[in-house]
Parts: structure tokens; sequence; C-alpha cells
């Protein structure tokens, strides 16, 4: 093919006939901004970010569709054109949060908050979980831009959380086009496109079904290209980016796909397609179920022997020891039972162990259950006798073969009703763990490479053979890596086909793996009506709870609940609070008092989602009842007549200090408020404040509404004009520690209400910890307010933010917030 | 391991077959499957076991055993009727003096007391009093024998029972018994007290502390879970709304910490933390339970009595290499005999004359070690303990991720704090007259780990059943003079 010259900002480039100004840059190293393109799309032009200047060409062209030509000369980088994408930029981002950016604080808040929150509805930047891989972010951080002139339109949008494996915020779509577009490409008839108008125009499907009704085959493509944090998996959201990728292959059923392994610290995220193209593309089970899989709390850790019944966890060598005294005995009656969906390699040294032991290997087609003929005439010769001992990697055979057979050995990743029975087990690696090939059913070679780190004393199967193989003396089986015997292997045959096609049709979906249902390890496929062995948590049904009477969301991720809870709102006091527990199985966790009448016997609490407790508190719904409601709890403030005191709130704070103003200033207090926000659409309860203070005044991180910045610049304004008797502080640790430092220099006192992890919040624990002067103080019956200039801020932030990797890990991955939850490998007695 | 010596039902032995029968060992999970499980260790006597255990009793006239239990149960009756195969009577006894015999079968030192003034003790070994006390609850509770009400007119009387641990329970069983009407208040969300947060699954099944609070419930005491007295109504506002007495359980729950260098850190706990996570918040079901677990690597517990025991073991079994420091030696350790055997069974290493004197921790304030100091034995001090002094230079650190400090509890402050007129002692516990565990304020008593400091179930227990009898004649106006 013919190529072509031309010049883009000065530098001579070669491209081939028919590329676009864009992709001649690219090629030549020189970035152009854009948000709607996509090396794997094709050009869509509707970002407008790529516009570039061309020489004899009027007005600002679309680089990514505009064609390039024989000496074509290109600027990319003019003042013009800067300004001209900052504009573009800002509308972009009109619907989008984006206090962030135009916010005075970002930086040191960026280093006190290195974890996104894990709320729901992301309604700033530092609230995305996909803070780290967002373009958009990049590109206007590059920018530079700290001024929005637009007004924000947040749309209000409902989050989707009701489709398997995905979350949607829509309200963070910028609509490049790049979802459907993928869809498109690699389904033919794309499950989702852009709907209506202006500026209620959205990514939906068609009549707004839900996904799981509209054909969509959960890929997951779509959450891989899309540059916001609108679409995002479930299971890897709040983990951050990977760290590691590499090309592995998955081998839960024939196919066999080629896939990218994500990995971050030694932990499988994800299995993402290698690519953008539509053979590229994975089935739901892949996309999304392996990491689940991997990362199973079912897990099998620890070599199990079984001693005068009991399984007995050993060590390697004492556990090897047995395996060896057992198999020794019942040489030439051993059989070994495995799955097609093992490695090659695997499959080569179970075979050449049974051959040593004078047994023979019987491959089970990957979803056999336990009806195959073939394991029903294992069944009878372990009846007569004439199999003795068993080695299988999986629940492959009838729960009768297992008790019948004197020996059994299981070696497997996954605990099941095999291990259970086993007489030894041994727990193996999967998936990305594993190092090996495997041949797929249309007889491709695919390599598999282990990028995740083994669970406990988990080893590759291959591995545990060669040391069985070892105990028991027998040649040939001096391995130390896969790949060693990989050469070895003569003739496989490839896996019988898998009739269905998962990857086009999600209820295609392998039911088993290895024996194992895959449902019981993946509870979002139940959506798909794989079967499954997980019942759905039981609700304890809430007897004497107490009854919710009210919830309404009064800014985006805030909700308002009101509770009837009588013996809390006869004896509260301003400044205490609660300790909520929705569920019998929930956490307990504390909330401030916002609000609560006597009479009525209820109280009114303003809850952010933030992680599970919050979340499950905020999906309430009127009339049901809450597990348990526990309080007042905590010192109350102490009310005094001070003058003129400043009271500020921020996020949950702005209920928090409502009752303090009315108390306060019915004292006789002169009573300024000030409330702060990310952005002016994330404000409430204004009127109601106004109401019981003598001033309010309203700060927003992006200047669109009240002061431009937060408290902190609240407190400096004031104090110009007047004299501060007292400062009283609730709200994130970040504000109530930047306001505290400010608030020494102007030498005023100032109380803060701090928020540490509790357990009990009533004194027993001692989570609740806090260095005060260097004292150590329990902060729920000590507190919670405190002197917020001793505070030891730095200790605080440290301890709040202490199990944030299990607050991850406790987001369930069902469908429904409060079913199938994977229950642990720890069980309490029975 | 069971003996082969047949039971033999209905025969009487002499007393030379019976002194030949060796004291029945308890069958228990091997140590190897149980550092990895939460269920119970000690699995309980068979029928037969219990019968042949049973007959070892040679029904003494005077019974050292009973003199040394803190409720003086009738130890040889409740062994009788044992032995005779009649085991619900053997709980129908057991009941008359304590309201949990699941529980003290299971937690009492009976190494110190009953057992210890055992006459078979003096030259062999003591009957098994604590497994057969354990073995007749059991029993009786997979039988489900619901006891017959002791049919009691109302005596329209009312009382407060503040705190629903055993000293609560016991009061409020002994009480309802009696015909008063009882209401009990519990500041956690499940009745119990530290036999739900503190002592472990697989020391005492949870479902045994919720059995019982079921019985006291269909015995007609209310429980209001969730409700802090002090910070809702006082015992002033209790007496004023109508009790005629109030009772105050509120037991040892304030822990005490070491007070060195780093003790803030990530990853150091008190004991009641860390052991409240795993078993009243059932952090070791994590996820289906949301708070979060702890999960530790390599953990030090620092203490000698039952909660360290029981805190390392904890850690153990979430798959922590688990180490015990202490700071004197083996003999002054306060725990059971059995829980020091059971944890170095399980493998937990124990430092013993060894001292923590520093934290050590890394640049994101997580623990990574516990700097200690060697200790020897001195000279022996007031209470006739030789003391540990430290040997110079001698320290050393233990790496770690997790420590959990385990040196104590004090008394729970919120209700002398919030009822000024009832008097404490330096130590904060309540001042009470021994013998009617009446407060120094009228009408209001008070029994258990509040009183005597923290101690034990059958202390407690022991307290409360004197304040039970106390506030009945009381409240049927015996003695007038409160
Ligand atoms: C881990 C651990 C292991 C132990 N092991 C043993 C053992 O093996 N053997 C043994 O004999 N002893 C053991 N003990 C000690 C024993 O548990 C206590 O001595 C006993 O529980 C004391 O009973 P109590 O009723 O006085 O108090 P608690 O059991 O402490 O109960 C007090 C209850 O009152 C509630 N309460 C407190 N304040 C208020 C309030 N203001 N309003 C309402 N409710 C309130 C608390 O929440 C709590 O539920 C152990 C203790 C611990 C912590
Ligand atoms: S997607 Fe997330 S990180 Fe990116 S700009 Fe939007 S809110 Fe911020
Ligand atoms: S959902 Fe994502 S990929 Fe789709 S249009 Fe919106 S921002 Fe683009
Ligand atoms: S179709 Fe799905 S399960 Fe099968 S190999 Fe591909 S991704 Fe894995
Ligand atoms: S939360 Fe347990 S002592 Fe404060």
């Amino acid at each position: 093919m013919s190529t072509i010259k031309l010049s883009i900002d000065g530098q001579e480039v070669e491209v081939e006939q028919g590329a676009t100004v864009f992709q001649a840059a690219r090629e030549a190293g020189i970035s152009i901004p854009t948000i709607c393109d996509h090396k794997d799309l094709s050009p869509y032009g509707a970002c407008r970010m790529c516009v570039v200047e061309i020489e004899g060409v009027r007005g600002f062209p679309t680089s990514c569709t505009t064609p390039a030509t024989q000496g074509m000369q290109v600027s990319t980088r003019t003042k013009r054109l800067t300004d001209l994408r900052n504009c573009t930029l800002e509308l972009l981002f009109s619907g989008h949060p984006n206090s962030c950016f135009a916010c005075p604080h970002r930086e040191p808040c960026e280093t006190h908050r290195p974890q996104a929150t894990k709320a729901g509805r992301s309604t700033r930047c530092g609230f995305c979980a996909n803070r780290e891989e967002c373009d958009l972010r990049e590109m206007v951080l590059t920018s530079e831009r700290q001024e929005l002139k637009l007004p924000v339109m947040y749309s209000a949008y409902k989050l989707e959380r009701d489709d398997p494996f995905m979350d949607r915020d829509y309200n963070l779509c910028v609509l490049c086009g790049r979802c459907w577009r993928i869809c498109e490409k690699i389904h033919g008839e794309p499950a989702i496109s852009i709907i209506n108008r202006g500026k209620w125009s959205k990514i939906s499907t068609a009549f707004d079904k839900s996904h799981l009704e509209s054909g969509c085959n959960f890929c997951g493509a779509c959450i891989d290209i899309c540059p916001t944090g609108t679409l995002m998996d479930r299971y890897a959201r709040w983990q951050g980016k990977p760290e590691h990728e590499s090309v592995s292959a998955c081998i839960l059923c024939p196919n066999g796909c080629s896939v990218k392994a994500e990995n971050k610290g030694g932990k499988l995220l994800a299995y993402t397609m290698p690519g953008f193209e539509a053979e590229d593309r994975l089935c739901a089970l892949g996309r999304f179920g392996a990491a689940q899989i991997v990362n199973s709390t079912k897990r099998l850790t620890r070599p199990l022997v079984r001693e005068d019944g009991d399984q007995i966890p050993m060590s390697w060598d004492d556990a090897l020891q047995s395996v060896g005294k057992g198999l020794i005995a019942r040489r030439g009656t051993v059989v070994v039972v495995i799955s097609a969906t093992t490695t090659r390699e695997e499959r080569f040294i179970y075979d050449r162990l049974a051959t040593a032991l004078q047994g023979h290997l019987i491959v089970l087609p990957f979803e056999a259950d336990c009806e195959t003929p073939k394991i029903k005439e294992l069944s009878d010769s372990v009846q007569q006798g004439k199999v003795q001992a068993l080695i299988t990697n999986g629940p492959l055979v009838s729960p009768q073969i297992l008790k019948n057979v004197e020996f059994s050995l299981v070696i497997d990743c996954l605990e099941s009703m095999a291990s259970q029975l086993a007489t030894i087990v041994l727990p193996s690696a999967i998936l990305s763990e594993v190092d090996g090939t495997f041949k797929t059913s249309s007889g491709k070679i695919r390599t598999l490479s282990k990028s995740s780190i083994l669970p406990g004393g988990a080893r590759p199967e291959w591995m545990i053979i060669c040391l069985i193989a070892k105990v028991l003396g027998l040649n040939g089986f001096d391995f130390d890596r896969a790949e060693t015997i990989t050469s070895l292997i003569q003739d496989d045959p490839a896996p019988e086909k898998f009739e269905r096609e998962p990857r086009n049709n999600c209820r295609d979906i392998p039911i088993r793996f290895r024996g194992h249902l895959v449902a019981d390890f993946v509870p979002g496929l139940k959506a798909f009506e794989l079967p499954t062995t997980l019942v759905d948590e039981a609700e304890d049904e809430i007897c004497n709870g107490f009854a919710l009477l009210e919830k309404k969301e009064i800014a985006p991720n805030m909700h308002l609940l009101i509770i009837e809870a009588p013996q809390v709102a006869r004896f509260a006091l301003p400044g205490q609070f609660v300790i909520l527990m929705a569920k019998e199985t929930s956490e307990r966790s504390p909330f401030t008092l916002a609000d609560w009448d006597a009479n009525a016997g209820t109280i009114s609490l303003i809850i952010e989602e933030v992680g599970r407790s919050s979340r499950e508190l905020t999906s309430l719904t009127a009339g049901d009842q809450l597990a348990h409601v526990s309080g007042p709890l905590g010192l109350p403030l102490s009310i005094q007549e001070k003058g003129t005191i400043f009271l500020g709130g921020g996020c949950y704070g702005i209920g928090a200090i409502f009752p303090l103003a009315r108390i306060l200033h019915e004292a006789g207090n002169r009573v300024i408020c000030m409330i702060e926000a990310a952005s002016s659409h994330l404000l409430y309860w204004q009127q109601e404040l106004a109401e019981v203070c003598d001033e309010l005044l309203i700060a927003t991180k992006d200047g669109s509404g009240g002061m431009h910045g937060g408290i902190q610049e609240g407190v400096s304004s004031v104090t110009e004009k007047e004299h501060i008797n007292q400062c009283i502080i609730i709200g994130c640790t970040f504000m109530m520690q930047q306001v505290s430092d400010l608030t020494k220099t102007f030498d005023i006192p100032t109380l803060v209400a701090l928020n540490p992890i509790m357990v009990d919040g009533t004194g027993m624990c001692g989570a609740c910890r806090v260095s005060i002067a260097n004292q150590t103080q329990f902060a729920c019956v000590d507190g919670p307010f405190f002197d917020g200039h001793k505070v030891d801020w730095e200790e605080l932030t440290l301890r709040r933010n202490a199990y944030a990797p299990q607050e991850i890990q406790a987001l369930p991955q069902g469908i429904h917030l409060t079913s199938c939850l994977p229950t642990s490998t720890l069980k309490m007695g029975d | 391991m069971q003996s082969k010596t047949k039971p033999i039902l209905e025969k009487k032995r002499t007393g030379k077959q019976r002194i030949k029968i060796p004291r029945q060992p308890m069958p228990e999970q091997d140590p190897r499957r149980r550092r990895a499980n939460f269920e119970e260790v000690p699995k309980g006597y068979s029928e037969e076991v219990a019968i042949l255990e049973a007959s070892r009793c040679i029904q003494c006239k005077k019974p050292g055993c009973v003199e040394g239990c803190p409720v003086n149960i009738q130890i040889p009756e409740f062994i009788r009727e044992i032995a005779a195969g009649k085991f619900l009577d053997a709980q129908n006894t057991l009941k008359k003096y304590t309201a949990l015999p699941a529980v003290c079968g299971r937690v009492c030192p009976q190494e110190i007391q009953c057992e210890s003034r055992c006459i078979l003790g003096k030259k062999g070994e003591p009957v098994a009093i604590g497994r057969l006390e354990r073995f007749a609850a059991d029993y009786a509770r997979k039988h489900n024998n619901i006891q017959k009400q002791p049919s009691c007119s109302h005596t329209g009387k009312r009382i407060a029972v503040v705190g629903a641990g055993p000293a609560g329970i016991t009061v409020a069983g002994e009480l309802s018994n009696r015909g008063h009407e009882v209401v009990m208040y519990e500041a956690l969300h499940l009745a119990g007290g530290v036999l739900m947060y503190g002592i472990p699954q697989f020391r005492l099944p949870k479902e045994i502390v919720q059995y019982e609070i079921n019985m006291l419930k269909n015995q007609g005491v209310s429980i209001h879970t969730d409700y802090v007295i002090g910070k809702s109504e006082t015992v002033d506002q209790l007496m004023k709304q109508g009790f005629d007495a109030v009772f105050i359980g509120t037991g040892a729950g304030l822990p005490s910490f070491l007070g060195i260098e780093g003790e803030n850190a990530i990853g150091v706990f008190s004991a009641n933390e860390f052991l409240t996570r795993a078993n009243l918040m059932r952090a070791v079901e994590f996820p289906r339970f949301a708070t979060s677990p702890v999960i530790p690597h390599r953990a030090v517990t620092v203490g000698g009595g039952n909660v360290a025991m029981d805190a390392a073991r904890t850690a153990l079994r979430l798959g922590a290499d688990s180490t015990i420091i202490y700071r004197r030696s083996r003999e002054e350790m306060p725990a059971r005999d059995e829980e020091i055997h059971h944890a170095s069974e399980e493998g937990i290493v124990f430092h013993l004359l060894t001292n923590p004197i520093r934290i050590v921790t890394n640049e994101r304030h997580q623990v990574t070690g516990v700097e200690c100091l060697r200790m020897e034995l001195g000279e022996p001090d007031t209470s006739g303990r030789r003391r540990p002094v430290p040997v110079q230079g001698s320290e050393f650190t233990i790496p770690a991720d997790t420590v959990i400090i385990a040196i104590g509890n004090k008394p729970n402050p919120l209700i002398p704090q919030t009822t000024p007129d009832i008097q404490t002692s330096k130590w904060g516990t309540i001042l009470t007259d021994e013998t009617t565990m009446l407060t120094s304020k009228p009408g209001v008593f008070a029994a258990g780990d509040i009183v005597s400091g923290a101690a034990t179930v059958i202390s407690a227990m022991g307290q409360a059943k004197i304040a039970a009898n106390a506030i009945h004649k009381f409240l049927i106006g015996e003695t007038m003079g409160m």
C-alpha cells in the first residue's frame, strides 16, 4: 500500500494512505487529547477534544475523522486549540461531578484520602472508584484548569445495580459512545445505545430494560473501554488499578479463551479480553467469575489427612507420607479421575502416575456429573473391590464411590463434598495460579502463565503429582517446571466440543467446573438461572425491631432516615449519637443524631452511603424494620453562653450541627452556621438551619454556590469581621483537621466531633481510642467532642483506614444487596 | 481412649470397685484439627461414660466439694442422679443452685473450687464434677426439658435488672421464679454479657447462652437490649418509674491498656475488641457478617488469664502464629488449667517472665513487633507471690502484626457516674453489704464483676444469688430497714 507524507507540529510523518490525522499523530508519538477515540474503534468524532488546525482548512476539524493527505500541515498545540479544548472539556464536564478539579484543597485531600470511599454514587472525583483509571480526570489535571464557568447539571440518574456483575452510574457518563460502539463491534447487535436527546441523552438499553433482559452477554467489554467511572465491574471496582497484566487462558470450559489476567499485589482482579476484537470476547463466567473463583473463601489451603474419622490439617511432608502409604498398599487397584479442563501437562502427569501405579486414567468431559456411564462403571468396580484407591481433581465421582472406596485422594482447589469425604485432601492451584498449556476443543494450543499468588499451602497439580511420585520412589517424575513436561506430550486429544456457546448467550454458561457448580462460587450467576447450592440468605426475621418511618434521599448520596426509637428520643441530647444495625448480620455503626422528637418517639439521622453498612441502611424503605438502634450514646455537647459560636458542617455534618445550632441559639449565643459541599446540588437543610441560627454561610468546593472553598475559607472570612468565641466542627476528618489547624493560628477554641472506627460504642472495646494531647481517650464515651487543637490527626486518619481491604471484601457480589453473600470457610460449632 | 470398663447400671458397686474406676477422660477434638476451626474443643461425655464417672463418687456424708462450690451445689445429689441414669433429675437439682449449669460446667475453674476439695483427689484424681455438670445440662437441653414452673402467684412487685451477664441472668431467673415482674436492660444488642462477647465459641457455644436467654424470656422476663442505663434512664429515673428495686450487674467491661509507647498503633487491640469482633459480631463468618475480622499472621497476646488464653487461641484459629507473653511464671497464671493446657496443645508459644515495654511500628503506624524485657522472680511481695523484676539489658523484640492486650478489665463506670449516691471503691467497684449485696443506695443491689472487679462467672452468680434472696425479702417486706 502506498504511503503519504505530512507534517504535524513541524514533524515530518509518513503513514499509510487512508489513515486519519489522529492515527498519523499517534504513530509519530504525538499525543492529541481525545475521549471518544479508541484505537480499536472506528472514528466517531463525538467528543471534539481531538481538534487540530490544518493549513488551508477553515475551522477546527476533528483529527479522528479527517483523513491525512499528502503534504498536509497540521498543528495540534496552538493557544486557540487549548482554549477550545478547555471549553469542550468544561462542556463535557458540566453534567459530571467535577468539583474536585476546581477545589482549592484537592492536593492535601488526595494525600489524606488515598482510597476512594466505597459509595455507590460518585458525587465527586474523590469518591469515584475509577479514579486511577479515568481518562477524563487525567485530561483535566493536565489542562490545569481550576475554574468552572458553566453551571453543574447533575442529572441524578438512579444508580443501576440490579444487574449481575455490573454497577452503572450514568451521572458520570460523558457520552463518548465507546461502550455501544464496542458492543456493536463485538456482538453485531448492540445491547445499548444512546437514547433521548439534548440534556437527557443517555446510554441505555432499548426501552430501558435491565441488561439481563436486553440481550447483553455480560462480556464486560464496555466496562473495559469506558473512559470514566460510569461502568464498573462490581467485584474489581474498589481494588484500584491492576499492577500487572499478563496473557493467559481461561480453562473454565473447553473454549479455552485467551485472556488478559489483571493482578494487583498478586491477587487476580479480573480476566479481561486480550483485545477489542470480536474473537477476543469472553463469556460472563470468564470475565467476571474467574476472579471470584480464584479468590473464593472456599479455597482449600492446607493438606488434610483423615485420622479416626476426622480430617486433620497437616504439613505437606506428613500428608505426602500418608498418601504414599495409602497408594503403595493399593498398587494395581488405583484409578485416577480428572476433568477435561485440566492443563495438558497435568493430564500427562496424572496419566503417568496412573500407569506407574498399574492403574488407569479416566478423563471426564468437562461438564460431566456423577451420572456419566464411566462413573457408574467405576462405582461397580469399587463395589466389587477391584478399585481400592481413587485419585481425583474435583468432585467428579459420586459420594457413594468416595464412601465405598478404601482410599481416596482429592487434589482440588475448592471445598466440595469430595474434599469432605476424602481420605486425604491436597490443595491445588487454579486458573491464574497455573503455568501450562491447554488444548481447546477446536484444537488450538493456548498457554497459561502464572500471575497470582497461591493461597496458603496450595501447590500446582503437576508439582503435587511429582511429590507423590517421589514419596512412592517412582522414576520419571523429575520435573521442576510445567514447561519441562510440555515437550514430552505426544498425543493429546482435544476436549470434546462444548455444544453451547457461552460467549453468545450467558444462559449457555457452563454449569460446572471440575464437578463444582460454578454459581456456588460466583453468586451473580444465579441471575442466569444456573443451579447452585447457595441458599438465599433467609433474612432473620427482625422481631422487636425499630420501624423506619420515613426515608428520603435529600441530596445525592445523603439519606434522611426517620426511625421510631422512643428510648433514644426521650433522652437524646445535642451532640449524641446512636449505633445502628440494619440487620442481625450488620456491623454496629455509629451515626450522629440530626434531630429527634421525644413526644413522637422518633429520631432523624442523615446517612451518607460510604460502604456496606451505610448501604444496608440506605437500601431500607419506609415501613422496614432496623434490627437494632442503640443510644443515645456519647457525651452531649455542654451548652453555655459563650458569645459568638461558629458551627461548621460538611457531608453528614450538615445534619449533625442542626441540633447544636438550635440549642446554642436558644442559650443566647450568636450562632453562625457554615455548611460546605463539593457542589451546590449536594447541599441540604439550608432552610432548616437558617431558622435556628443567626447567620448561615455556604461554601462549595467548585464555587457553584456561596463562597468558593470550604469551612476553612469561611472561618478566615468571618474572623476578619468579628471575633469568634468558639468553633464547633463536624464533618470528614480531613476538613476537621484543616479547620483546627487554622483556628489554632487564630487562637479560637475549637471542638471537633471525632468519628473513629467503633465496635460497641459503649466504652467496652477501645477500638475507638484517639490520642488527645498524648492521652488515650475512648471517643464513644469520652467524646465525640474533643479539642481540635490537641487531636493526633495522623493517628486518627491511619486508624480509620485500618480495615480498607476488608471493607472491599464485605461488599456483596449478588444482585440483591442482601442475598448470596458467600459463606466463609470458618465455621462456628453446630 | 475410652475405658474398657462396662457401665454397671442399677447395680450397687462396692467402695473398692468404685475407687478402681479411673477418672474418665473428656473426648476432645484433635488439637491439630481444632486449631483451624471454631468448634467446641471438648465433645462431652456420652451417657455411658457419664454414668461411669458419676459412679466414682463415694457420696461423702460431709462433702468437701459442696463447700468448695461458690454456690454450694448439692454435688453428691446430682451425681447420684446421673449414676442412676436419671439425667433430667440431675439437671433439676443443678438448677436449684445455678441458673446456668451448661455454662458453669464449661467455664468454672473446678480445679480450685469443687474438685480441689473432692476426697478422691487426696489419693488419686477427683471426680470430674464440672464435666458431669455439663453433661446433665446438655442432656436436658438436647431433650428440650422445659422445667416445670414453680406455680407462684404474682407479687405485683417490679424489679429492674441492669446488665444481662451471668449476674443479671441469675437475679432475673430467681426473682421471676418467685413471682416478681422482672425487666432487664442490656446495653449491647444481644443478652449474655461476657458469655456472648468475650468467651469464644470453641469454649462456650453461643447457642447455649441464647438457649438460656430464651428460657428466661419464656419464664416471663422481659429483656430490653440496645438499652444503656445511664444514657437512657438513670437508676434514679428507673426507681421513679415505679420499680421497687434495681439490680446492677454491669460487669467489668472497661479494658485496661499497658500505657506503653505505640499502643494506639494499627494492629493493637484490647482483648475485648478482638474477642467481640470474633464472637458477638461473628466476624469469623465474614463477609456474611459485616464486621471486619482481624486477620493476624503473627499475634502476640499480653496477659496470663482466661481472657489471654481465649484471645491467643482465637488468633490461632484465624490463622496466626500465636504467642502469649506473661510477666510472671506459669504457676502465677490465673487462667484455668484446662485452658493453658489446651492452648499449649494447640501450639501456642508461651514467653513467660517477659514484659512488653514498647510496641514497634512502621511509618504507616502499623505494628511490626513487641519489644520485651526478660524478668526474673525476686523477693516475695505482700501477697506472698514472688515479684518479677526486670533483667537489665535483656531487651528483645518479638515480630508481630497483631498485639492483643489482655491484662484485665476495670468496672464499668457509667452507673456509678450517673448515680451519685452509689458509693464505689477506689478501683471503681460498687461497695455492697456482703450478706445482702445492697449498695449504699436504698433499694439498689449489685453483684458480679461490678462489685468484685473482673472475676469469674460462678462468683458473679454466687453473689447474684445472695442478692436475689435479699431482694426477694426486701420486696415482700421482710426486711424493711434497708
Ligand atoms: C474473655 C473472657 C474469658 C473469661 N473466661 C472465664 C472463665 O473461663 N471462667 C470464669 O468463671 N470466668 C471467666 N471470665 C470472667 C467472667 O466472664 C465474668 O466474671 C462474668 O461474666 C461476670 O458477670 P457479670 O454478670 O458481672 O458481668 P458481665 O458478664 O460483664 O455482664 C455485664 C453486662 O452488663 C451490660 N451493661 C454494662 N453497663 C450497662 C448499662 N449501663 N446498661 C445496661 N447494660 C449494661 C454489659 O453490656 C454486659 O452485657 C472471662 C471473662 C472474659 C472477658
Ligand atoms: S469518572 Fe470518576 S475520577 Fe473520573 S472524573 Fe468522573 S468522578 Fe472523577
Ligand atoms: S458509559 Fe462510558 S463508554 Fe459509554 S458513553 Fe458513557 S462514558 Fe462513554
Ligand atoms: S467461554 Fe467463558 S468460560 Fe469458556 S473459556 Fe471463554 S471465557 Fe472461559
Ligand atoms: S467503640 Fe468500643 S470502646 Fe468505643
